[in-house]
């Protein structure tokens, strides 16, 4: 398998991958240094929801599926759900928590957004077909729970995508 | 449009013992390249098991792991497989000064999301068409 790959890196150009100790410094991706800490269960709610998205709006653009992808999509889907029901009870039981250090402050209609959006994330990734007026009502409740969290990323920057 | 492709059976392996931070990290990456991602919840399961089965093409690891931790795996992998990337994450800073000495490829800050993941994917696990942008980091 590595023998696919080739022996010089030098980062992906021209069909190689480069990573060269001489000419590639070490790469910093993430939080800035004053913005560390560990991750919280509400980053990984956020970070995962943001990934179902990105799979619904990948599904939507007919961008190509497999056997991995249906897997990730199912489990993703599942933890989100149950989350999103945990969220959802918290809230109903003890109130908004203002003091989270992630300033997640939703109210429950929005877990209800979310808890629908796995469902049909979920049936698509299993291979149900959604007729078109599910499509239309799939496209309205993500637009709307898009509207309640930051994306910086666009699903057309990530090229990977398009290829399974 | 430039063209993309995954490279052919690409191995990707995470080692975290956060079972919550390291199933979102897998969750994504076999998303994204739709293939396998290997999992071990400590760094001497995993050297054991490179040295077995062979080294993958990216390790996604945290610095701090039982036995033999992040920081000390880079050298050792860098050595048995030089054309390996390395990528450490913590959320401690000093960490950071601490990857990059040790060798690491990539260090990710804690917190980190989709975004980052999908950037190692899209810097080194995507070839791009001969007559696309030429820069790594573009």
């Amino acid at each position: 398998m590595r023998e696919s790959l080739p022996e010089k890196r030098v980062g992906p150009v021209n069909g190689t991958l480069l990573l060269s100790r001489e000419v590639f410094e070490m790469l910093r991706l993430g939080s800035k240094p004053e913005n560390m800490r560990e991750m919280e269960l509400d980053d990984i709610f956020i970070s995962r929801l943001q990934l179902l998205i990105i799979m619904t709006k990948s599904y939507l653009n007919k961008y190509p599926l497999g056997g991995y992808r249906e897997r990730s999509i199912i489990e993703n889907a599942a933890l989100v759900k149950a989350d999103a029901e945990g969220m959802a009870e918290d809230i109903e039981f003890f109130g908004l928590d203002e003091n989270s250090s992630t300033g997640l402050d939703f109210e429950p209609v929005f877990y209800q957004r979310v808890k629908l959006l796995a469902v049909m994330a979920e049936a698509f990734a299993k291979g149900h077909s959604l007729e078109d007026h599910k499509q239309d009502a799939l496209k309205k409740n993500l637009n709307t729970i898009c509207e309640a969290i930051t994306f910086s990323k666009t699903i057309s920057d990530m090229q990977f995508l398009k290829v399974a | 449009m430039r063209e993309a492709t995954i490279i052919a059976n690409v191995k990707i392996a995470v080692i975290d013992e956060d079972v919550i931070v390291r199933d979102f990290i897998v969750s994504t990456l076999m998303y994204s390249v739709n293939r396998e991602i290997l999992t071990f919840d400590d760094g001497f399961d995993a050297w054991i098991y490179f040295e077995d089965k062979g080294f993958p093409d990216m390790i996604v690891a945290d610095v701090s792991l039982q036995e033999v931790d992040g920081l000390a795996l880079v050298p050792k992998i860098k050595k048995a497989s030089p054309e390996t990337i390395v990528v450490l994450f913590s959320e401690v800073p000093g960490n950071e000064t601490k990857a990059r000495e040790q060798g690491a490829d990539v260090f990710l800050a804690k917190p980190f999301g989709v975004n980052e993941l999908f950037n190692l994917v899209q810097t080194f696990v995507v070839e791009q068409d001969p007559a696309g942008d030429t820069s790594p980091h573009a």
